[in-house]
């Protein structure tokens, strides 16, 4: 699908660290001055929710931006090329920025420390899939990456818990195109959703194998690699790219796809599964699937984790899934709208690419605009720091 | 019909990309025309109008009287109005340093600039009162909202001027912000007169050309300015006004509403918003069998607006009352179906690509 070609940011460590600098808190804005002590955020003076994503601004440029809970900017750290999801340190004090696959780079940022984030690259032969997560004592980071040649996923261990960051290993996720990376509650596990697709970035954002793509979500072992369980949908669900991925209260993942097969079909788009429980498909009434093109954008629980919001930007809308019955609670309206945060108790933020950033209080109500920078367009995911 | 406009929206992308179909500058006579036709005239009559607000302050602030406050009354309407006509540009010289936010804080759901001023109005603050030390407060203080909150009270009469004790303070507040207001609309219109600024680089889109490199991308800025436009009036000013019932309906929630302008704000973006789309003169683009596409969306202006025109102002005071309340729904139906029109069928037609999630995600 040439239309959704980008070109593949070529990228210099030196001159992004010399020409673009670090973490900018933000001055002249609806800002309370004292929370910004020394180009730093100091948490203390901070007493709100703060939330983080990677958008594009009005001058085309690409950065992570952080907001409080109203929706109002706070920092900004420029990315070298367009970002896509990050994660989040188990203190919430840190969070790793990745690239828009096929980037090759992620940016380490301490927004209550240091104003410089620390760079680092995919090693040669590889790029990063966009997603990550720290390992449970956040010493270490968990990235999905491609090896392209060798046409496997890997997830590229990351320990940064020095003053560099060091590759120290690496797992196989037993699968083609790792998208999105879950940490099970003990910590113990990771959940690897293998979206199935083969891409090369000498072709970039081209799919190389949609007649045999057979995507699955893995349970893999920490402490050694092992495959502890393989998921994998019915045959012909096979080009149902599973994607993202969110955890409920009840542990069970939540997976949302994107359907690479004829678009005039409106297959099922979201499972949820265990460990040791096969992948059961959610129902979506024809009336809205029809409009939904087949493509899942975000996938996240609530914080009390007894509704999963699933976002289908290609549909401009948003469905909530209650974990308990696996049904569809309702769906809002939101043009072009993909990232997705939990926020309160039971209440989600939602981000959209017309720079409206939304409160919805529970599935019945409707979005309530908080705040539109002017020409900025979010990007996929959103998170809670 | 949807699936096959995306179709043809995706074959012209595909074709351009390959440079075979379409010459780059396809689109530059629209955006030249957009330009002269609309954004200069538009940002020419804000600034005017912003210009002669600051003395209907002083005037006002000498002696409050009934026509002094009439006279206030009138001029922030009218500044309003041309604000309307101009806010939906989110795009260059009117976002620059934060120009539009500091015009304008919206949407403001959480009352952030009610309470500031609360939080400065008890520290008597005195940078807000100068003009120069406003524009480096935050952008909440500035602008129109900041003087709405100040000079009107709920039920929409002027007591900015009023005896009292901080009197003095908010009158030289007021003026700061009007000044303020005057400052940043001649910047706007300044930065888009400029042959060599913004305007050139929508005109001249090339490879060193920022992120306008073919007069595809600069139309694109263009037109889904105009769609984000419509989008702002149906979900961040309409439905939060509406809410799911008349009994849970805010009109405060209406931007301009506490001033009884919520009405004339809502015309003027939709005048504004078609008068843009107009001068495009996209019909010169457009093959025959989507000539109907134009009419359709004119009419559909033609209709939210008398729709607009027939409720009884202010609506802050009448969106209670079960007749405007259902107007105002109606209007909500009319701008959905504008929304589809425009950002769909006539996208589609043209060539033109609007999401940013939906057309390139992942």
């Amino acid at each position: 699908m040439p239309w959704t070609a980008t070109d593949r940011t070529p990228f210099s460590r030196r001159a992004f660290l010399t020409g673009l600098g670090g973490l900018a808190v933000l001055a002249g804005t609806s800002l309370n001055q004292t929370a910004l002590a020394e180009g730093l955020l100091d948490r203390t003076q901070l007493d709100v929710p703060l939330f983080a994503s990677p958008r594009r601004e009005a001058d085309g440029s690409f950065t992570l931006s952080i907001m409080d809970d109203a929706g109002q900017d706070i920092a900004r750290v420029p990315l070298p090329g367009r970002g896509h999801g990050m994660a989040v340190s188990p203190d919430k004090n840190r969070l790793i920025a990745f690239a828009r696959r096929p980037g090759t780079f992620a940016l380490l940022i301490d927004p209550f420390q240091r104003s410089e984030p620390q760079v680092l690259s995919s090693i040669p032969g590889r790029h990063f899939y966009g997603h990550g997560c720290f390992s449970a004592d956040g010493r270490l980071v968990y990235a999905v990456e491609n090896d392209y040649e060798a046409v496997r996923g890997v997830i590229g261990v990351y320990d940064v818990s020095g003053r560099e960051i060091r590759r120290v290993g690496e797992l196989e996720t037993g699968g083609i195109g790792p998208h999105d990376l879950l940490l099970t509650d003990d910590g113990k596990t990771l959940v690897v959703a293998n979206g199935g697709i083969q891409t090369h970035p000498g072709r970039p954002r081209e799919k190389l194998n949609i007649d045999t793509m057979t995507p699955s979500v893995v349970y893999l072992d920490l402490e050694n690699g092992d495959l502890l369980a393989n998921h994998a949908l019915e045959k012909d669900l096979h080009q149902l790219s599973l994607r993202h991925m969110a955890m409920d209260s009840m542990g069970q993942v939540w997976v949302g796809g994107q359907f690479e097969g004829d678009l005039s079909l409106t297959p099922p788009l979201v499972a949820r599964m265990t460990r040791d429980q096969a992948p059961r498909l959610t129902e979506i009434p024809g009336p809205i699937a029809s409009g939904l093109e087949s493509y899942i954008g975000s996938v996240v629980a609530n914080a009390s984790g007894d509704i999963v919001a699933t976002s289908a930007p290609r549909g401009g809308k948003v469905m909530f899934w209650s974990a308990a019955t696996g049904e569809l609670l309702g769906t809002q309206n939101v043009i072009d709208g993909c990232g997705l945060a939990p926020i309160d108790e039971s209440a989600f933020l939602i981000s959209d690419g017309r720079g409206g950033l939304s409160y919805l209080e529970e599935p019945s109500s409707y979005p309530d605009v908080l705040a539109r920078p002017a020409g900025v367009a979010w990007d996929n995911h959103m998170f809670a720091l | 019909m949807r699936n096959f406009l995306i179709a043809a929206a995706v074959l012209s992308t595909a074709c351009l990309e390959t440079g075979t179909a379409l010459a780059a500058d396809t689109y530059t006579a629209n955006v030249r025309q957009v330009i002269d036709g609309y954004i200069r005239p538009a940002t020419s009559a804000f600034a005017r109008q912003a210009s002669a607000l600051p003395p209907t302050i002083d005037a006002l602030c000498t002696t409050a009287t009934a026509q002094t406050k009439e006279d206030f009354a009138d001029g922030y309407r009218d500044v309003v109005t041309a604000f309307g006509g101009v806010s939906f540009l989110r795009f260059g010289p009117t976002i620059d340093d934060h120009r539009l936010d500091s015009l304008a804080f919206m949407p403001d759901a959480r009352g952030i600039a009610q309470r500031q001023i609360r939080r400065t109005f008890a520290k008597k603050d005195p940078s807000i009162t100068d003009p120069d030390q406003l524009s480096g407060k935050s952008v909440a203080l500035q602008g129109l909202t900041a003087l709405q909150l100040i000079a009107f009270n709920k039920d929409g009469d002027v007591v900015l001027g009023d005896p009292g004790e901080d009197r003095d303070y908010i009158c030289s507040y007021a003026s700061a912000i009007a000044q303020n207001v005057d400052r940043i609309a001649t910047e706007i219109e300044t930065g888009w007169l400029d042959e060599d600024g913004y305007s050139a680089r929508l005109l001249n889109p090339g490879p060193d050309n920022g992120q306008i490199r073919t007069s595809k991308e600069a139309i694109e800025t263009i037109f889904n300015a105009l769609v984000t436009g419509l989008i702002i009036v149906k979900d961040q000013e309409l439905l939060p006004t509406l809410g799911s019932e008349i009994k849970k309906a805010k009109a405060h929630r209406l931007p301009f509403s506490r001033s009884g302008d919520g009405r004339a704000y809502l015309i003027a973006e939709l005048q504004g918003i078609e008068t843009a789309l107009r001068a495009a003169h996209f019909e010169q683009n457009l093959d025959e069998e989507f000539l109907w596409i134009p009419d359709s969306i004119h009419f559909e202006f033609a209709n939210g607006i008398a729709n607009l025109e027939s409720l009884d102002a202010p609506i802050r005071q009448s969106l209670k009352n079960e007749k405007t309340y259902q107007k105002l729904t109606l209007l909500v139906i009319t701008m959905n179906s504008l929304r589809d029109t425009i950002a769909l069928e006539l996208a589609g037609a043209l060539g033109l690509s609007g999401g940013f999630n939906a057309l390139d995600g992942d």
